[in-house]
């Protein structure tokens, strides 16, 4: 299928046409905001959007355009960012209603380098409550609807900057991954997501959730947009100690190269416990794909990796209630009435945060405690060795692994709410590359019978981000645009 | 070169426990100092004591929402520092650990510190037991944040709330936590002494326990003597000086053992110390058992240091306190005594050096410092910097004594004199005309006035009352203003008596 | 692991979260279910392992220089407070 692709399809074409004048950034601007106008409020996409003020930053570029000012690839393009990144002056609620009405004094690190790089900024996107879930569904504020299916969740903790780029409301948007919450939704979405190596992007601004694996990561409908906002915000920040210097900026053009000669590594042993049959046929198409283009597809072993769930369960969650004891009401967000301190931290905690938040403070309090600390957290611990190190192993191998990026479709909203268990059960394939700070790419490889979003991922060496994009990018020239766009943008979509 | 002398064997067997008898006193201290950096540990706003509420504060040690902590470089190095001077044992790899606990002032509801690795362990401090020498052992020294500061003001009708600034929270602290070899509040007050004075010659903190930058907690037991288990041992906290340091352990060990002899039980527990009743008294609130479920801070690397760093840092030590002892004792020749009083500040050891050098007498210039200086110090609330008289100009007048050109009375006229006219001593004796009388004629003249003035007394001199002699000394002495000679003004007195 | 809700209370204590006794039953059920899952970590022989609590480790993150460096949010933090009095954030009494 050849057609002529609009400008405003993709951020790089939006990038070049702003920079050279052919349309102007508020023009831009307009077509986006006029589109989430009509179907965020189908979508619930956004807790925080501001036409003005993203037509006012639009303006702004085009000032400094006309001044002659050398622009980043950026300038102009509309960028949403998840609501658990900091933004000074502009709410910042990660979802919760105890950081209700909270304005953060100050930007976060990528904030700064895309206002920096003339970024358009189409608002605060709906998560999961402090990142912490798989469906958004867990957004003290309401859910957020797949663009394919309004009755299917986008996924999550980011599904709302998932689902924003994949309705182009926006170009492009950046989501925070700890467990999958950028891929996951991604794959979902139908739309690439990007998990950074850990450390190649600072995470300051970054409301924490569990602070050894979070990274901030950026939705796009193209590996190479992907490419270009990853550029501006990855390398080393002297406010983050675990940022490194080894993050280097992508060359776009060796994206094009193909996959002639690369190894792929494909983990059966992972892949044995129930995959949709519909991805694990993407999957071999894909491998099929690869395979006629030069790569080389061999099989891997993670042996370690089935036990990524419950060290996640443990130590993510243990991370988490020590980052979110500073919510106690004491210097802003909610604070329940009270006599007493101890009364007013335990309801301000109690009403502040929702079911899934307290479960996790819970478990991992618990996990942390004297008596259960060995057993639980110093053991996940030493687990988490084990599965980088089958990472290290075979990827000594090959060039990537590749794998689903989910066990299944898009769930219904409301299907697994109930069973955290089950939800958790989710991230199988996205939190073995998390608990070894590899790089992985969520890309979208095709669709389910009934038209569901299919996304595979990549898996790669410290740093090898432009490595895992080649691959994709070499799927998406030779897939064509399986997807397209979904039928709410142009005032379609079930509901 | 070690950096503490060869330690005596420990525990020293001298015991000055007050618990005489058939208790031993048990006490372990816990200090924190705060670093004299500029910045904080994790953030780089000021550390400077007293400013405004909350006006020294960031996002960071607000622990508002996705900040990171990045660690200060000289906190590290000071904290090294202490390590090395202590003679401890400085981790090549140490690693950051958050302690968990809810409280106004702890902003994060966490306090980043260090647990299972610290950066120092071992080391000693040594202090001074009836005259002898005895090692207090270290456990460990470890970084670690402060907190902030609550305020707990007295509210309207009952209203009761508290009050947070956090300007200090954030400020770098090093925790150094002693073995429980300490036997009583006297060896207490010792330690804390030398600790301090050992943490001021570094300068890595200034030590000033009412401000805050030093701050005590006790662990507290008593044992029958003989016994080597310890016994229950409580916590004292709210010590706000190192005499209440002292105060509050005697005052402890007392209620233990008298709870013991009326067949009691020492229940563990943590007191606050109460300066004005003189008593240490449990919490009012029920104490919950803390667990503060460490774990590694994963916001932090853990800190690698080279170990040619740290022989770097070892290298440009400055002396210690006890080296300066030494050195003083060694190249001055004067009694331990001396040196340990002159040694107090690095700033005293240092006047006491020139004042040494500059008067050739290295004795007399000791006990000038010991008693004319400080004694003024001490009335005045002086610190040595604050005092006066230049050493160099102290040095003069001590030599003009020394040398004899004039007697020590007139050069305690002229120490007087010079508190409050910057002048050198040797124009001062000329422009107030002290100048001492020591030649024959002026002696002679000074002796036939004397015996003018006071017939009766030399009659009886003659006459053979040798004891009415001291009265013709002393009225020619201040006569003189006490210029003349004491020797020579006598040789001329019986000179001139014997020839009328 | 035996969790019940003495158990649910005691570390809801430890976290300040005020847990309501009719939560207890759906919170016992489901951090039993989640604790009986990762208890399939013991079966791991991780005898020798290092753990892992920081993937950078072995990075070289240079340290900050000591060096204040003013900082203008005082007022726009303050005026998030909750409560304050002043130059104070305020709370209800600790004891």
């Amino acid at each position: 299928m050849s057609r002529k692709p609009d400008v405003l399809e993709t951020a790089e074409s939006i990038g070049h046409a702003v920079r050279k004048r052919e349309r102007s950034a508020v023009e831009v601007a307009r077509v986006f905001v006029e589109r989430a106008e009509r179907s965020a409020p189908r979508l619930q996409t956004y807790l925080h959007r501001d036409a003005e003020r993203t037509l006012a930053m639009a303006a702004d570029v085009d000032r400094r355009v006309q001044a002659g000012e050398t622009l980043s690839p950026l300038a102009g393009v509309p960028i949403a960012l998840k609501d658990n990144l900091c933004t000074h002056g502009v709410p910042t609620t990660c979802g919760s209603r105890i950081l209700e009405g909270y304005l953060p004094p100050y930007d976060a690190h990528v904030v700064e380098r895309l206002r920096a790089a003339g970024a358009v900024f189409t608002g605060k996107t709906n998560c999961d409550e402090f990142a912490m879930g798989s469906s958004t569904e867990n957004s003290a504020y309401f859910p957020t609807r797949n663009p394919w299916d309004l009755e299917r969740v986008p996924g999550g903790s980011s599904g709302g900057s998932a689902a924003t780029v994949a309705a182009l409301e926006a170009s492009l948007s950046l989501g925070s991954d700890t467990g999958g919450s950028v891929r996951q939704p991604a794959a979902f979405c139908g739309v690439f997501g990007l998990k950074p190596t850990y450390g190649a992007v600072s995470r300051y601004g970054l409301v924490a959730f569990a602070s050894s694996l979070d990274q901030i990561g950026p939705f796009a409908r193209t590996a190479r947009d992907v490419a270009l906002l990853f550029n501006e915000i990855c390398g080393r920040d002297e406010r983050d100690m675990t940022s490194r210097a080894e993050a280097k900026p992508i060359d776009l053009e060796g994206l094009e190269r193909g996959v002639k000669g690369m190894k792929i590594g494909i983990p059966r042993d992972l892949l044995s416990d129930g995959v949709d049959p519909e991805i694990s046929a993407s999957l071999d198409r894909v491998t099929k794909t690869l395979r006629e283009e030069g790569a080389v597809v061999i099989d891997v072993t993670l042996p370690h990796a089935r036990y990524s769930i419950a060290t996640y369960y443990l130590i993510a969650p243990a991370e988490a209630s020590s980052n979110l004891a500073r919510y106690d009401g004491v210097r802003y967000g909610f604070r329940a009435k009270s006599e007493d301190l101890q009364t007013m931290y335990a309801s301000t905690r109690g009403k502040g945060f929702g079911r899934e938040v307290r479960r996790r403070i819970l478990l991992g309090t618990y996990a942390l405690s004297a008596g259960y600390y060995d057993a639980y957290y110093l053991r996940a611990m030493k687990v988490r060795t084990l599965v980088r190190r089958d990472f290290d192993q075979a990827l000594q191998l090959t060039d990537a692994i590749l794998l689903p990026t989910t066990p299944t479709p898009p769930f219904k909203l409301g299907e697994k709410v109930d069973d955290p268990l089950a939800m958790y059960l989710n991230d199988i394939f996205s939190i073995p590359a998390s608990l070894a700070g590899a790089p992985a790419l969520s890309f979208p490889s095709g669709k389910t019978r009934s038209g569901l979003p299919i996304g595979l991922q990549l898996v790669g060496k410290p740093f090898e981000e432009g490595t895992l994009l080649r691959v994709a990018r070499t799927w998406e020239k030779k897939s064509g645009d399986p997807l397209g766009v979904p039928p709410i943008v142009n005032g379609g979509g079930r509901a | 070169m070690s950096a503490t002398r060869p330690a005596p064997e420990s525990p020293s067997k001298t015991e000055t426990a007050p618990t005489a008898g058939r208790y031993e006193t048990v006490v372990g201290l816990e200090v924190h100092a705060q670093l004299k950096t500029a910045s904080k540990i994790f953030c780089s706003c000021s550390t400077k004591f007293g400013a405004r509420p909350n006006t020294q504060v960031c996002p960071v040690c607000l622990g508002l929402p996705g900040v990171l902590p990045v660690l200060n470089e000289r906190a590290v190095r000071f904290a090294v520092m202490t390590g090395i001077a202590v003679g401890g044992t400085i981790a090549t790899r140490s690693v950051f650990a958050r302690k968990n606990y809810f409280y106004p002032d702890l902003p994060k509801g966490y306090q980043i510190s260090q647990y299972d690795r610290p950066l120092s362990s071992g080391g000693q401090v040594e202090i001074q037991v009836g005259g002898a020498w005895k090692r207090i052992g270290l456990v460990r020294i470890h970084l670690e944040e402060d907190a902030g500061k609550s305020l707990h003001p007295e509210g309207r009708q009952g209203v009761n709330t508290t009050l947070v600034d956090l300007n200090r929270s954030g400020v770098p602290l090093i925790e150094i936590v002693s073995e429980p070899e300490i036997r009583s509040g006297n060896e207490a007050y010792d330690y804390l002494i030398r600790l301090k004075q050992i943490l001021v010659y570094l300068d890595v903190c200034d030590g000033n326990m009412e401000e805050g930058s030093l701050r005590c907690d006790a662990n507290v037991s008593v044992r029958p003597r003989g016994q080597t288990a310890f016994g229950t041992k409580t916590e004292i906290k709210n010590m706000n000086s190192f005499r209440n340091v002292e105060r509050a352990i005697a005052f402890e060990t007392e209620r233990q053992i008298a709870l013991l002899e009326s067949g009691g039980r020492v229940v563990q527990e943590t007191l606050l110390w109460n300066a004005d009743k003189g008593k240490a008294e449990p919490m009012r609130s029920k104490e919950e058992a803390h667990d503060y479920r460490y774990f590694p801070e994963p916001d932090l690397l853990p800190l690698d240091l080279e170990p040619r760093w740290i022989e770097s840092v070892r290298k440009d030590l400055p002396e210690l306190p006890y080296q300066v002892r030494e050195r003083l004792t060694r190249d001055f020749g004067i009694p331990e005594y001396d040196a340990e009083v002159l040694t107090e500040t690095r700033a005293l050891a240092s006047y006491y050096e020139e004042v040494a050098r500059r008067s050739g007498s290295a004795k007399l210039a000791s006990n000038w410092i010991m008693t004319e200086v400080n004694g003024i110090r001490n009335k005045q609330g002086q610190s040595i910097e604050e005092f006066p008289i230049r050493p160099d100009r102290l040095g003069m007048l001590v030599k003009m004594i020394a040398e004899e050109k004039i007697s020590g009375k007139i050069g305690k006229q002229l120490f007087e004199m010079m508190l409050t006219r910057p002048e050198d001593p040797e124009a001062l004796v000329k422009s107030q005309g002290l100048l001492p009388i020591d030649d024959e004629a002026s002696l002679r003249a000074l002796a036939r006035e004397v015996i003018a003035a006071n017939p009766g007394p030399a009659a009886e001199v003659r006459a053979g009352k040798e004891r009415t002699f001291a009265f013709l000394v002393g009225q020619a002495m201040k006569q003189s203003r006490g210029r003349a000679h004491p020797e020579k003004i006598q040789a001329a007195l019986k000179k001139e008596l014997e020839a009328t | 692991m035996p969790i019940d809700a003495k158990v649910v209370h005691q570390v809801a204590t430890l976290a300040r979260l005020h847990v309501d006794p009719s939560e207890e039953p759906r919170l016992v059920k489901e951090l039993t279910a989640i604790l009986s899952y990762v208890e399939q970590l013991q079966a791991l022989d991780v005898s020798g392992i290092e753990p892992t609590s920081q993937v950078g480790e072995g990075a070289k993150a240079p340290l900050r220089e000591d060096q204040v460096k003013p900082c203008d949010v005082r007022d726009e933090a303050l005026a998030q407070a909750p409560d304050r009095d002043g130059d104070y954030f305020r709370v209800p009494q600790v004891v």
